[in-house]
């Protein structure tokens, strides 16, 4: 009796929960992740190993943000990337902080960082790169 | 403080062989992948904000330094995609969460990262030899 009620994960057992945010923050985990291995490991091969980084300039970074094809992927790139990454550190230092209210601090300074990097970043894409 | 260093001394104490080695790495690289991607958003971000520094930016990830970082960068992409990849394909089957498969796997999620990862780190040596050493008629 005692090894069935210890393992119902393995006998395939489904429980329903009502979805809090942590469940929503760790589907975003899952789903954002198995989107980024092809995202970030293209755009590491072409930037790092194809280009490299003695090839790049601004008149690079124009080049290939003339294509919008290319800037979709910037963005793709910067909303899911930054956002698993910055969960992810929240989950990481939820793990060592357990005090409620500390992690509700570190929760809001960690929305607040993406928030404000995000923003920067998307600008950026946005706007392109601009001639002095 | 009492958790934390509870929660410290555990990595030390516990004996979990490679799925404690994977569940480390995961959470480093994870780690190490977050702080570069916040200042790789914040220095392309320049190319609109002050162009001027972008050319700066790159001339200091142009440096050997920088270089060999990229390495290590390009490592843990790989292994926190690969070693993720693995569990989520565990979760979608979980009577694969048995100590003895998973032992296999978190070996063989390894020797994928490092099948990847030796070519790529390879030619990225090669461009530092050519580009900062002057090698290969560069």
């Amino acid at each position: 009796m005692a090894s069935q009620t210890l393992s119902p994960i393995l006998e395939g057992t489904k429980v329903n929960i009502k979805p809090n945010f942590e469940n929503i923050a760790w589907k975003w985990m899952r789903y954002s992740a198995i989107l980024l291995i092809p995202l970030v490991w293209i755009h590491v091969i072409l930037q790092d190993i194809l280009v490299g980084v003695h090839r790049m300039n601004l008149d690079y970074v124009a080049l290939r943000w003339a294509t919008v094809g290319w800037r979709i992927y910037d963005v793709l790139l910067l909303s899911f990337a930054f956002a698993h990454g910055m969960n992810g550190l929240r989950q990481v230092l939820n793990d060592y902080i357990h005090h409620p209210k500390w992690q509700r601090v570190i929760s809001w300074l960690i929305l607040l960082l993406w928030f404000t990097i995000t923003a920067i970043g998307a600008v950026a894409i946005i706007g392109g790169v601009r001639r002095g | 403080m009492a958790y934390l260093k509870t929660t410290l001394k555990g990595y030390t104490h516990y004996k979990g062989r490679t799925g404690q080695f994977n569940f480390l790495l995961h959470r480093l690289t994870g780690l190490g992948t977050v702080l570069f991607l916040a200042i790789h958003i914040m220095d392309t971000a320049t190319v609109y904000f002050f162009p001027m520094l972008y050319e700066h930016a790159i001339a200091i990830y142009r440096t050997t330094l920088f270089g060999l970082a990229e390495v290590g960068l390009v490592f843990c992409v790989l292994f926190h995609g690969t070693n993720g990849l693995r569990i989520a394909i565990f979760d979608w089957f979980p009577r694969l969460w048995r100590s003895e498969i998973e032992h296999k796997w978190n070996l063989v999620t390894l020797a994928i990262t490092l099948i990847l990862w030796l070519p790529l780190t390879g030619l990225m040596i090669r461009n530092l030899l050519i580009h900062n050493f002057g090698l290969f008629g560069g």
